[in-house]
Protein backbone atom coordinates (compact mmCIF):
# COMPACT_ATOMS: atom_id res chain seq x y z
CA UNK A 1 0.00 0.00 0.00
CA UNK A 2 1.21 3.37 -0.88
CA UNK A 3 1.96 5.83 1.60
CA UNK A 4 -0.07 9.44 2.04
CA UNK A 5 3.23 10.84 1.58
CA UNK A 6 4.69 8.71 -1.51
CA UNK A 7 6.83 9.89 -3.77
CA UNK A 8 8.83 13.22 -3.42
CA UNK A 9 11.78 14.55 -5.11
CA UNK A 10 14.44 17.04 -4.21
CA UNK A 11 13.97 20.51 -4.27
CA UNK A 12 17.26 21.09 -6.85
CA UNK A 13 14.98 19.13 -9.82
CA UNK A 14 12.57 21.68 -10.72
CA UNK A 15 15.09 24.59 -10.52
CA UNK A 16 17.68 23.05 -12.19
CA UNK A 17 15.82 21.68 -14.97
CA UNK A 18 14.85 25.45 -14.71
CA UNK A 19 18.56 26.36 -15.59
CA UNK A 20 19.13 23.59 -17.86
CA UNK A 21 16.09 24.93 -20.30
CA UNK A 22 17.59 28.08 -19.64
CA UNK A 23 20.77 27.38 -21.43
CA UNK A 24 19.25 25.42 -23.74
CA UNK A 25 17.12 28.74 -25.20
CA UNK A 26 20.41 30.57 -24.66
CA UNK A 27 22.16 27.78 -26.58
CA UNK A 28 20.03 27.61 -29.84
CA UNK A 29 18.96 31.40 -29.85
CA UNK A 30 22.56 32.49 -29.66
CA UNK A 31 23.34 29.81 -32.74
CA UNK A 32 20.72 31.27 -34.56
CA UNK A 33 22.38 34.75 -34.15
CA UNK A 34 20.22 36.15 -31.48
CA UNK A 35 21.88 36.27 -28.56
CA UNK A 36 19.95 39.06 -27.13
CA UNK A 37 16.71 37.07 -27.06
CA UNK A 38 18.48 33.99 -26.29
CA UNK A 39 19.85 36.41 -22.46
CA UNK A 40 16.50 37.27 -21.92
CA UNK A 41 15.18 33.62 -22.32
CA UNK A 42 18.13 32.35 -20.13
CA UNK A 43 16.88 35.39 -17.28
CA UNK A 44 13.11 34.14 -17.23
CA UNK A 45 13.93 30.51 -16.51
CA UNK A 46 16.49 31.17 -14.17
CA UNK A 47 14.39 33.71 -12.46
CA UNK A 48 11.57 30.98 -12.54
CA UNK A 49 14.29 28.81 -10.92
CA UNK A 50 14.91 31.10 -8.45
CA UNK A 51 11.42 31.74 -7.22
CA UNK A 52 10.62 28.12 -6.79
CA UNK A 53 14.34 27.41 -4.50
CA UNK A 54 13.90 30.51 -2.40
CA UNK A 55 9.71 30.61 -2.38
CA UNK A 56 9.60 30.33 1.13
CA UNK A 57 6.85 28.21 2.78
CA UNK A 58 4.07 28.68 0.44
CA UNK A 59 2.35 25.58 -0.13
CA UNK A 60 2.25 26.39 -3.73
CA UNK A 61 5.45 27.06 -4.11
CA UNK A 62 6.83 23.63 -2.46
CA UNK A 63 4.38 21.43 -4.58
CA UNK A 64 5.27 23.03 -7.53
CA UNK A 65 8.97 22.54 -5.85
CA UNK A 66 8.10 18.70 -5.42
CA UNK A 67 9.70 18.50 -1.79
CA UNK A 68 6.09 19.78 -0.32
CA UNK A 69 3.75 17.19 -2.30
CA UNK A 70 1.42 14.79 0.03
CA UNK A 71 -1.60 13.01 -1.46
CA UNK A 72 -3.34 16.01 -1.78
CA UNK A 73 -1.14 18.03 -4.02
CA UNK A 74 -0.64 15.09 -6.04
CA UNK A 75 -4.09 15.23 -6.72
CA UNK A 76 -3.66 18.90 -7.26
CA UNK A 77 -1.19 18.62 -9.65
CA UNK A 78 -3.22 15.61 -11.50
CA UNK A 79 -6.38 18.18 -11.73
CA UNK A 80 -4.01 21.02 -12.72
CA UNK A 81 -2.22 18.98 -15.73
CA UNK A 82 -5.87 17.95 -17.12
CA UNK A 83 -6.72 21.10 -17.02
CA UNK A 84 -3.40 22.67 -18.94
CA UNK A 85 -3.86 19.71 -21.31
CA UNK A 86 -7.24 20.35 -22.17
CA UNK A 87 -6.16 23.99 -22.82
CA UNK A 88 -3.88 23.14 -25.02
CA UNK A 89 -5.72 20.71 -27.29
CA UNK A 90 -8.45 23.42 -27.47
CA UNK A 91 -5.80 25.24 -28.60
CA UNK A 92 -4.65 23.34 -30.98
CA UNK A 93 -8.32 22.20 -32.79
CA UNK A 94 -8.92 26.22 -32.77
CA UNK A 95 -4.98 26.64 -34.93
CA UNK A 96 -6.05 23.37 -37.12
CA UNK A 97 -9.66 24.31 -37.92
CA UNK A 98 -8.22 27.67 -38.92
CA UNK A 99 -5.52 26.87 -40.40
CA UNK A 100 -8.08 24.71 -42.89
CA UNK A 101 -10.26 27.57 -43.08
CA UNK A 102 -6.76 29.61 -44.36
CA UNK A 103 -6.38 26.72 -47.15
CA UNK A 104 -3.60 25.00 -45.62
CA UNK A 105 -3.24 21.80 -44.76
CA UNK A 106 -3.54 21.98 -41.03
CA UNK A 107 -0.43 21.46 -40.11
CA UNK A 108 1.54 21.49 -37.78
CA UNK A 109 -1.36 21.58 -35.55
CA UNK A 110 -3.12 18.51 -37.31
CA UNK A 111 -0.17 17.02 -36.39
CA UNK A 112 0.22 18.05 -32.88
CA UNK A 113 -3.61 16.75 -32.17
CA UNK A 114 -2.63 13.42 -33.64
CA UNK A 115 0.05 12.71 -31.09
CA UNK A 116 -2.36 14.51 -28.50
CA UNK A 117 -5.11 11.38 -29.43
CA UNK A 118 -2.45 9.02 -29.45
CA UNK A 119 -1.34 10.01 -26.44
CA UNK A 120 -4.52 10.19 -24.76
CA UNK A 121 -5.45 6.77 -25.67
CA UNK A 122 -2.14 5.28 -24.87
CA UNK A 123 -2.12 6.52 -21.29
CA UNK A 124 -6.06 5.06 -20.89
CA UNK A 125 -5.01 1.67 -22.21
CA UNK A 126 -1.64 1.75 -20.01
CA UNK A 127 -4.04 2.87 -16.91
CA UNK A 128 -6.82 0.35 -17.40
CA UNK A 129 -3.71 -2.62 -17.69
CA UNK A 130 -2.03 -1.37 -14.83
CA UNK A 131 -5.45 -1.39 -12.23
CA UNK B 1 -16.61 13.74 4.08
CA UNK B 2 -17.91 13.84 7.30
CA UNK B 3 -15.18 13.02 10.09
CA UNK B 4 -13.92 13.77 13.41
CA UNK B 5 -10.43 14.48 12.57
CA UNK B 6 -10.66 17.99 14.66
CA UNK B 7 -12.28 16.75 17.44
CA UNK B 8 -9.87 13.86 18.21
CA UNK B 9 -7.18 16.01 17.45
CA UNK B 10 -8.11 18.55 19.54
CA UNK B 11 -9.03 15.30 22.62
CA UNK B 12 -5.09 14.83 21.69
CA UNK B 13 -4.06 18.33 22.33
CA UNK B 14 -2.22 18.61 18.78
CA UNK B 15 -2.02 21.39 16.54
CA UNK B 16 -2.54 20.59 12.43
CA UNK B 17 0.72 20.90 11.75
CA UNK B 18 2.31 18.83 14.90
CA UNK B 19 -0.91 16.10 13.05
CA UNK B 20 0.59 16.85 10.16
CA UNK B 21 3.97 16.00 10.76
CA UNK B 22 3.17 12.72 12.84
CA UNK B 23 1.22 11.51 8.98
CA UNK B 24 3.69 12.92 7.06
CA UNK B 25 1.41 15.30 5.15
CA UNK B 26 1.18 18.73 5.13
CA UNK B 27 -0.95 21.27 7.31
CA UNK B 28 -2.97 22.03 4.48
CA UNK B 29 -4.47 18.97 4.02
CA UNK B 30 -5.27 18.37 7.48
CA UNK B 31 -6.84 21.33 7.36
CA UNK B 32 -8.57 20.58 3.91
CA UNK B 33 -9.75 16.90 5.56
CA UNK B 34 -11.24 18.63 8.69
CA UNK B 35 -13.49 21.00 6.54
CA UNK B 36 -14.41 18.55 4.60
CA UNK B 37 -12.92 20.00 1.21
CA UNK B 38 -10.47 16.71 0.89
CA UNK B 39 -11.71 13.26 1.31
CA UNK B 40 -8.34 11.15 2.17
CA UNK B 41 -6.59 8.01 0.57
CA UNK B 42 -7.45 5.07 2.20
CA UNK B 43 -4.03 4.67 3.30
CA UNK B 44 -3.96 8.16 4.32
CA UNK B 45 -7.78 7.35 6.14
CA UNK B 46 -6.50 3.91 7.80
CA UNK B 47 -3.12 6.17 9.34
CA UNK B 48 -5.41 8.84 10.91
CA UNK B 49 -7.59 6.02 12.47
CA UNK B 50 -4.65 3.89 13.52
CA UNK B 51 -2.87 7.33 15.33
CA UNK B 52 -6.23 7.71 17.22
CA UNK B 53 -7.07 4.66 18.33
CA UNK B 54 -10.16 4.13 16.31
CA UNK B 55 -11.50 2.17 13.29
CA UNK B 56 -11.92 4.30 9.98
CA UNK B 57 -15.32 4.00 10.40
CA UNK B 58 -15.41 5.69 13.50
CA UNK B 59 -13.31 8.37 12.15
CA UNK B 60 -15.20 8.65 8.67
CA UNK B 61 -18.64 8.70 8.05
CA UNK B 62 -19.27 8.59 3.97
CA UNK B 63 -23.40 9.01 4.65
CA UNK B 64 -22.46 11.99 6.10
CA UNK B 65 -24.58 11.77 9.20
CA UNK B 66 -21.78 12.05 11.63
Amino acid sequence: MRTAAGRRHSKWVVPLFSLALGFLFLGIQWSNGDPGSGLVSFAIMVGFGAVILFGGRSETIRGLRGDGRDERFRQIDVNATAFAGLVVITAILVGFFVELARGNDGNPYGLLGAVAGLAYIAAIVWQRVRS
Amino acid sequence: MKNLVRELRMEHGLSQGELATELDVSRQTINSIEQERYTPSLPLALGLAHFFGKTVEEVFDANGSR
